[in-house]
């Protein structure tokens, strides 16, 4: 069997996933040349992150603290996106400093002005 | 602005647009620049970077006070400020950190490796000794394999674990990851380069780290292992390949740079269930050990157990201030009435059991019996509900993400001050009691919380202090610098060093492992690294 059917490929959708438990792994890979690959959103292998859009940044990184009772609300409060910026980059109190490596220049642009004119979430909590 | 909240403990308090004077830059100004290594001059360094531009272009150097801004962060103590990097440079192939690698040997520039630089409470990218350019591998992310038969995979030092864990459920991959408790913007190639630990049953992370591709001082790639066989296909699955067992080098290190890692990933189990074990005393310290180390060492219980004080456990969600007033000591009595009051004990140790209906079923009684032996409650989500640090711990112990511990952070003041200290002891009773005595009789003395873990291992205990300090009050950072001294000094005497330790006392901490390992290290480090670029002073390693 080539050696690239032996490897995981990027497969989705609800089918693919009841083929993938392990008892039917064998069958996926014999089953996986047939499938037509649909173009995933998430990271392929081999290639660096992609430029990722606010609100996933927010969801995967900011939100875990701010609403959560960790960090102080941000979303609906027009915080500046100037402000944003500056504490992103620079960590204020408590929070860490987030480098132009894990937060690109465009991204926080886009992200900035993306909690500025953020609305409130109800299940958000916190001080 | 004027609606924000402005108390000063809010991350957004005490006015953003002062944020720069409250010291929340690099520390550094035009008339007071970071200072260069001593060997250096100032052409020397400015022809390193010219070069660094050269090879990964303009935009991914940083060498002015602000661009460094975010490099120059921490949450150590650091009343000198001798933990400042003068630069930044960022590559995004293993051919750039070659190139990199180079240059530094040219100029004689020392590089400050980091993978995902979220090295929290040991320095974030912040390096050992001044004059360093932090060399910033996070723009390497590229996840290179997944195997899902046998559960492993390799990857670059700039995925996080939560891009791991995205791949793995964007394809539907029935593996999980383990993670320390900050896993979203950490990753497995930092944590596992300084042999840090997670809560599944894969949770000691060097354990479970199979090959490495490593940049060498001179510019050669190496790879570990069987990775240096050609048409190898056991990279990841055989960790020793031949001869001396190398990988251990390149942990908690400055003898090469780490451009990938293999590592196993455990299948995820039919059924997992996890355990709180509420005890009521300050004092069941022991009772607790004794009954977990059998389970452990055993490992009926499989997995890293956290056994978690109630100060602790309070800091991550509640503020100092709302148990005592400021200025008072936490003592016993508010902290039993504030743990209660959130379904808490005074200890509360956290574990899971992973396996099938059948293998669970039979073991949770044998372990039930000997736990409520020692005095606790045994807990389960029936029991435990949506209670936020229940929660909190059921989702690490399956590798899930959070970031909840962060809220430590603003224990205190205006917060953002804390320092791991991470003694290490033989999982026994006496000894855990032993060191709680002293941790908590050298933290008050300073004015300090004993905020305090123990991470039972197979065998051992690692002791998990969080020094926690308001970093925007100078004096209450040098009495942390102090209070971190003496815990060093006064539990090394007793036999008792660090598993890890921060940027602000490698050199201390190193000075306890004895002169003779000190200069096995040193010539390691002369004949690998002659010129002495690669993170000088990690682990207190110089040449
Ligand atoms: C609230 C809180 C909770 C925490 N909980 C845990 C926990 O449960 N378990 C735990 O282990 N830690 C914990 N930490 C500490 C720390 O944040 C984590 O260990 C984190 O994973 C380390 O950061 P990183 O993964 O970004 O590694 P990095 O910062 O990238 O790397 C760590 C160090 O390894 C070396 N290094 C990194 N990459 C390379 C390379 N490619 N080549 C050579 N050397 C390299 C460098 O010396 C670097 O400083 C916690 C911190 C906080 C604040």
């Amino acid at each position: 069997m080539p050696e690239a059917l032996l490897r995981p490929r990027p497969l989705c959708g609800r089918t693919l996933r009841s083929l993938l438990r392990p008892s039917a792994i064998a069958l996926a890979v014999l089953a996986a040349p047939g499938l037509a690959v649909p173009a995933l959103a998430g990271q392929k292998p081999g290639e660096v992150q992609a430029e990722r859009a606010p609100d996933e940044i927010y969801a995967k990184t900011c939100g875990y603290c701010h609403g959560r009772n960790v960090g102080p609300i941000i979303l609906g409060r027009k915080l500046p996106a100037e402000t944003v910026k500056y504490i992103v980059r620079h960590g204020q109190n408590g929070m860490p400093a987030f480098r132009p490596t894990e937060v690109t220049p465009a991204e926080l642009d886009a992200l900035a002005k993306w909690v500025e004119k953020s609305k409130a979430r109800k299940d958000e909590h916190g001080y | 602005m004027n609606e924000l909240n402005l108390d000063r403990r809010g991350l957004l308090g005490a006015g953003l647009a002062s944020a720069a004077s409250l010291g929340l830059g690099t520390g550094a100004s035009a008339q007071n620049p970071a200072p260069l290594a001593p060997h250096m001059s100032k052409a020397d360094f400015a022809g390193a970077m010219k070069a660094f531009r050269g090879v990964v272009g303009n935009e991914w150097v940083f060498g002015d006070e602000e661009a460094v801004a975010p490099y120059a962060k921490v949450y150590v103590p650091d009343p000198l400020g001798r933990h400042v990097p003068v630069g930044a440079v960022c590559p995004q192939s293993v051919e750039q950190v070659q190139e990199i690698v180079r240059i530094a040997n040219t100029y004689r520039q020392p590089l400050w490796p980091v993978s995902t630089g979220k090295n929290m409470g040991y320095g974030m990218t912040a390096p050992a000794t001044p004059g360093q350019v932090v060399l910033d591998l996070k723009r390497m992310n590229r996840i290179l394999e997944v195997d899902a038969d046998l559960g492993t995979c390799l990857l670059e030092p700039g995925v996080t674990y939560q891009q791991l864990k995205d791949y793995l459920v964007e394809n539907n991959i029935p593996l999980w990851i383990d993670v320390p408790t900050v896993g979203p913007i950490a990753s497995p190639v930092g944590n596992t380069l300084d042999r840090g630990v997670g809560y599944t049953p894969y949770g000691e992370h060097f354990l479970f780290q199979c090959g490495m591709e490593v940049v060498l001082a001179d510019g050669q790639v190496m790879r570990t292992g069987m990775g240096s066989i050609k048409g190898s296909t056991a990279w990841q699955a055989f960790k020793w390949g031949y001869g001396p067992y190398l990988d251990g080098l390149f942990t908690q290190s400055n003898f090469g740079v780490v451009t990938k890692m293999g590592l196993w990933l455990m299948p995820k189990p039919p059924v997992y269930k996890p355990f709180m074990v509420r005890h009521g005393e300050m004092a069941d310290v022991p009772r607790i050990i004794e009954a977990m180390r059998p389970l452990r060492v055993s490992n009926l219980v499989a997995n890293c157990n956290l056994m978690m004080s109630a100060s602790y456990q309070l800091a991550m969600f509640r503020r100092r201030h709302e148990i005592v007033p400021d200025g008072a000591v936490l003592d016993e009595a508010s902290l039993k009435k504030a743990a209660k009051a959130n379904g808490l004990g005074m200890w509360n140790t956290y574990f899971a059991l992973y396996g099938t209906e059948q293998t669970v079923a039979a073991v949770e009684p044998i372990i039930r019996a000997s736990l409520t032996a020692s005095g606790g409650e045994v807990l389960t989500s029936a029991e435990m509900g949506d209670n936020p640090w229940f929660h909190h711990h059921a989702t690490l112990m399956e590798g899930g993400l959070n970031l909840d511990e962060i809220g430590l952070l603003r224990w205190r003041g205006a917060g953002g001050g804390l320092a791991w200290f991470a003694p290490v002891a033989a999982a026994r009773g006496v000894e855990a009691e032993r060191q709680t005595a002293l941790a908590r009789e050298i933290l008050e003395r300073h004015g300090f919380d004993y905020t305090a873990a123990y991470a039972i291992g197979w065998r051992d205990l690692h002791h998990i202090i969080a020094l926690l300090f308001d970093k925007s009050d100078a004096e209450q950072e040098k009495k942390a610098d102090a209070c971190y001294r003496e815990l060093v000094t006064r539990f090394g005497e007793q036999g008792w060093a660090s598993y890890r330790t921060g940027v602000n006392s490698m050199d201390l901490v190193a000075q306890q492992y004895g002169a003779v390992n000190r200069e096995f290290n040193a010539k390691i480090k002369r004949a690998v690294d002659p010129n002495g670029i690669l993170a000088p002073g990690k682990s207190g390693i110089t040449g």
